[in-house]
């Protein structure tokens, strides 16, 4: 993550309020850095910091589920495990890991050299981190974290059934993530559609980054439904406004209407970037271009576009009626078209391939087959009325961590395994990672399929104790083992990750023979990402660079040529300014969890002085002149207003 | 000996924790996760609701695992076959570098949309089915209204009426006539609930402000385990409830006793002092179980065992119970129809305790050593429950052994 360029940066001596920050490591430049790729390593190492959090959490409900009549948890203290855990590994664990992955991947695999708003990116980064300190900061105060459940119900989360602030907590820091994501998501949409490298057309992006595309469609669709259902909670607990007060009229079953609207949504944008990373590390491990590519970035625009007509499928027992029910019944059962495509693509794309079994590739395997069997258990979901048995079942919760843990999950550690030697530029023990995936999927299976058993054997979720006279003492004792042998694994997973980070052998350019366009890079790849932007002739564009350079080294020439006459590498400087706004947002938001008003205004004070200084400074930069090696020249003609 | 010296090598601690492992999994390991027929089984079912229900899953199996041997088998296939064996294997590029193949796709979407219509027209059918009694039977169905409460239910029997008190009204055990469509209409009193008997019926949610409802019907007499299904704040994991299915004359019988008003025992012999209570435990573990092997093995005969008035009832100890209960305002919440006023539908109605089989929402055994327990020490078997935090708190009610002894004596005639 080096930066290359030491060059110093002419705006250092601006006036005081517009003084551009320069310092390129050390506390400051992680700050300051407008650099999507240090962005992304800060949102990885956030996410993979939660993501043991969270698992933590699972370790502590699964050790009071272990027996029957179990007291290592008392019920208050087990509703707000499985509050957080839930809460923690979708908003903090998996969807930043996915953002990370946005964030470093996306810009270098469509050939630019940052995201279209780099500054708004920092916004996002540090936004996202203010709502995660929200979310989290009841541990350390007598209110205690949030414990009404991630999908927080209606009634429930009202003053009268949730009078202390663990539930502020809950609403205000997840209104800060979604923000967070909003604006993310924007940043990437933008960049996708305007910062494609020449002849990188729509039907020539990588998986990964089409799927990056859909997600942020899905992120900013879905998320103002849970926005609003976020802002008349507040108003109810705040104002005493009657959005869900059942005694004057107030609707409860509205908020399960908004929440699923996004929260559908919310499952796919968790899984399209993993099927994105899948997507890129079976055609690179196969040794062959992805089968039915069309198909599948159109299967992942059809869950994308499906995922918004099946919300009410987790409300299949609220009383819908039948034709209501019925619909979205169909409606969840035609997700599995799409979702069985992309399934039929990735064994076409292995069919006739010459399988690499590296770790990356245990990993895209094992998402293959346990991301097939949460599929199937989705569908038996989708039949309403055997859902009728299964809903709010250890069913569901046997489901949803197939497809959460066996998918997603496993789709970001192949991703960071796969992407690790090109953003660190070390390579990964294969011996050790192949280990540790052995010992995470033996540990996850362990732990998750007797949970089957359990929910059509009548075990409700959510619930801190049952008695032994139902029969699932045995499936919860073996499923507690499993949730230990996973966590080791995990723990072994960091373990060879750090080591490679630290004392891994360094990684040659092109570890795997890849495909797409960031593997054409230096590892780790420079600050400005491409020396000459590069022309785009096919999918899997650096596949085509590959079997012809000649062609790739004269457009490269020609290229670098006309940008050195348009004065070099634009460079944006890095910022405060995002961080500052972000900081207000954290302030307005504890003052708002606490009712109290000058603390909630101080917070929008320092808010909006944070974008007005932003926008006051301005987007500039700075100019980078390149040799042919790709060292950086001193250029005395660096013009310090330079405009983009 | 032998695996004595087997585990030698093994430290001290390394034998004992395997030992424990061992005997943990061999004490933890019942046939009941072999066999699926737990109290609250989706698979081993008793009600044509049910049974419907379990239909359509065992389609959705069926075609999934069909399914599912053909792709992962061809996964599987593909895994194995084109696996590069050696590193040159590796290195080397495949010789077809297409982008697909439109007629095996277009092949694949249709097999696939023909498995999901499969799934689809049962689904339909039973959708229609569970949703409401079926016409035919509409006239012989029984009504019965359910509310859910944090953490307890109430039932209510329309058609039956109490002459000046309006329907009769029970809490946590649910009769019903076997035989026979029962349309239960759900509401909620705070948050939400949902209402759950897996051997009888799917579940449906008690939303507050919504008219939900849900029919069932038991095959035949029987006892069942019920459970709230939705997340409802801190004991929702103990929110639980029975329901007993009976024969049409044994049903009418019980709603004859339970339009009667609460049994009074006569204090024969008022003025001598009361009866030593009978030694029970009286420190509990959080979370104990409080349900006896011989209840187990035959829940439905000790339901109708309770059904008689106690054995060795001490009618001086009842009394004196009896003004326990107007002393410490238990009367002020808890209904106890036709022995004194006061009370509401809010907090479960005690008129017949002594005839239910369980406590504090199907969560104990109604005898006297948890009734003892649950009048002790609300708080640890229920967190947050109202009667500690509404009654117990606010009027700094304690009680000795002996007003235990007595409330719970007094509790227990209540047939």
């Amino acid at each position: 993550m080096d930066a290359t360029v030491h060059s110093p940066h002419p705006a250092a001596a601006r006036s005081l309020l517009f003084w551009r920050p320069t310092a390129p490591t050390g506390l400051a430049g992680w700050l300051t850095t407008v650099d999507h790729k240090k962005i992304g390593f800060l949102y990885g190492l956030f996410a993979l910091a939660f993501l043991l959090v969270g698992g933590s959490e699972a370790l502590m409900i699964r050790l009071q589920l272990m027996v029957p009549n179990n007291t290592v948890l008392t019920a208050q203290q087990y509703n707000t495990m499985f509050t957080m855990h839930g809460t923690t590994m979708i908003f903090l664990a998996v969807m930043p890991l996915g953002a990370a992955f946005f964030n470093i991947i996306m810009p270098l695999q469509i050939g630019a050299r940052d995201v279209a708003f780099p500054r708004l990116n920092a916004f996002s980064l540090w936004t996202f981190v203010a709502g995660a300190i929200i979310i989290n900061v009841g541990w350390f105060l007598p209110d205690g974290p949030p414990n009404a459940s991630w999908v927080g119900y209606a009634p429930l989360t009202s003053k009268l059934y949730s009078p202390t602030h663990a539930t502020d907590f809950w609403v205000l820091g997840l209104q800060m993530l979604g923000v967070a994501s909003i604006a993310a998501a924007l940043n990437f949409i933008v960049t996708i559609i305007n910062l494609r490298a020449p002849g990188m057309t729509m039907m020539r992006l990588p998986v990964f980054t089409w799927m990056t595309l859909i997600t942020s469609f899905l992120i900013i669709l879905s998320f103002p439904a849970i926005t609003i259902a976020l802002v008349e909670v507040m108003m109810d607990r705040q104002f005493g406004t009657n959005f869900f007060e059942v005694s004057n009229g107030g609707m409860p079953i509205l908020w399960q209407h908004l929440f699923w609207i996004f929260g559908h949504p919310e499952v796919y944008i968790l899984i399209l970037p993993a099927m994105g990373i899948i997507s890129e590390i079976l055609p690179t491990f196969s040794r062959k271009a992805l089968f039915g590519y069309p198909i599948v970035v159109f299967s992942g625009a059809c869950i994308g576009f499906l995922g918004f007509t099946v919300w009410s499928h987790h409300m299949f027992t609220t009383g819908m009626g039948t034709v209501a029910t019925a619909a979205f019944s169909l409606a969840t059962m035609a997700i599995a078209v799409p979702t069985g495509v992309k399934i039929f693509n990735w064994i076409g794309t292995l069919w006739g391939g010459h399988l690499k079994m590296r770790t990356p590739m245990l990993f895209a395997l094992g998402f293959i087959w346990m991301f097939m069997i949460g599929g199937f258990s989705g569908v038996m979901h989708a039949a309403a009325p055997a859902d009728a048995q299964q809903q709010d079942s250890y069913f569901v919760i046997a489901h949803f961590h197939y497809v959460l843990i066996g998918g997603s999950i496993f789709a970001l550690l192949a991703g960071i395994q796969y992407w690790f030697p090109l953003i660190v530029g070390r390579q990964v023990s294969d011996d050790w990672g192949q280990r540790s995936f052995w010992v995470i999927f033996a540990g996850f299976n362990v732990t998750f399929s007797p949970m089957h058993f359990l929910g059509l054997n009548g075990m409700p979720r959510r619930t801190f104790t049952y008695d032994g006279n139902m029969g699932w003492n045995t499936a919860n004792y073996v499923s507690t083992i499993g949730a230990f042998i996973l966590g080791l694994g995990i723990a072994l997973y960091f373990v060879v990750i750090i080591h490679a980070y630290f004392r891994g052998r360094p990684a040659g350019r092109d570890v795997w023979d890849g495909r797409t366009l960031e593997w054409s890079l230096p590892n780790p790849p420079p600050e400005y990402n491409f020396r000459v932007i590069p022309t785009v002739h096919a999918r899997d564009a650096f596949w085509y660079e590959k079997q012809h350079p000649e062609e790739v080294a004269r457009e490269a020439s020609a290229h670098a040529q006309d940008e050195a006459a348009h004065g070099g590498i634009h460079m944006p400087f890095p910022s405060i300014y995002p961080f500052v706004a972000s900081v207000g947002v954290l302030i307005g938001a504890f003052g708002a969890c606490y009712h109290h008003l000058p603390g909630s205004l101080l917070g929008g004070g320092v808010l909006l002085a944070g974008i007005y200084l932003w926008s006051m400074e301005g987007a500039e930069g700075y100019h980078l002149h390149l040799d042919a090696a790709g060292q950086p020249i001193a250029d005395p003609s660096a013009d310090p207003s330079a405009k983009p | 000996m032998r695996l004595n010296s087997l585990l030698s090598p093994l430290p001290g601690w390394g034998r004992a924790a395997l030992a424990l492992g061992a005997t943990a999994l061999l004490t933890g390991c019942d046939l009941n996760f072999w066999r699926m027929d737990g109290h609250q089984s989706t698979l081993v079912v008793d009600g044509p609701v049910a049974r419907s229900q379990l239909g359509v899953f065992y389609v959705t199996c069926w075609v999934t695992f069909s399914i599912f041997l053909v792709v992962g088998g061809v996964l599987a296939y593909a895994t194995w076959k084109f696996r590069a064996r050696t590193a040159s294997e590796e290195q080397a590029v495949p010789a077809e570098q297409g982008h697909g193949n439109p007629l095996i796709e277009l092949g694949l979407i249709g097999a696939s949309v023909l498995a999901l219509v499969i799934i689809a027209i049962p689904t339909l059918r039973a959708i229609w089915y569970t949703a409401d009694v079926p016409v035919a039977d509409k006239a012989n169905a029984y009504e019965v209204n359910a509310t859910g409460l944090q953490w307890w239910f109430r039932f209510e029997y329309p058609a039956e009426q109490i002459p000046g008190s309006g329907p009769l009204l029970t809490s946590n055990e649910l009769v019903i006539p076997a035989g026979r469509p029962v349309r239960i209409n759900l509401r909620a009193a705070d948050v939400i609930h949902s209402f759950w008997i897996p051997k009888l019926a799917g579940k449906v949610d008690m939303i507050p402000n919504r008219g939900n409802s849900l029919w069932l019907q038991a095959d035949a007499p029987g006892y069942f385990w019920g459970q709230c299904a939705e997340y409802c704040g801190d004991s929702h994991a103990v929110m639980r409830f029975r329901v007993i299915a009976l024969g049409p004359r044994e049903f009418n019988d019980w709603v004859n006793r339970q339009l009667a008003p609460a049994r009074t025992v006569a204090p024969a012999d008022a003025g001598a002092s009361p009866a030593p209570a009978a030694v029970v435990r009286t420190t509990w573990q959080r979370n104990e179980k409080g349900w006896t092997e011989q209840f187990e093995r035959d829940p439905l005969a000790a339901w109708r065992a309770h059904q008689r008035p106690e054995q060795a009832e001490s009618p001086a100890l009842i009394a004196q119970g009896r003004a326990l209960f107007q002393s410490k305002t238990c009367f002020t919440c808890h209904v106890v129809r036709g022995q004194m006023a006061g009370g509401s539908s809010a907090y479960p109605d005690l008129t017949h305790l002594g005839s239910r089989t369980t406590l504090a929402a199907g969560l104990l055994e109604n005898n006297t050593e948890q009734l003892a327990r649950w009048i002790a020490h609300p708080d640890q078997v229920k967190p947050g429950n109202k009667m500690y935090a509404l009654g117990y708190l606010p009027n700094n009610i304690r009680l000795t052994a002996g007003d235990v002894a007595a409330l719970t004596a007094y509790l227990q005639s209540l047939k």
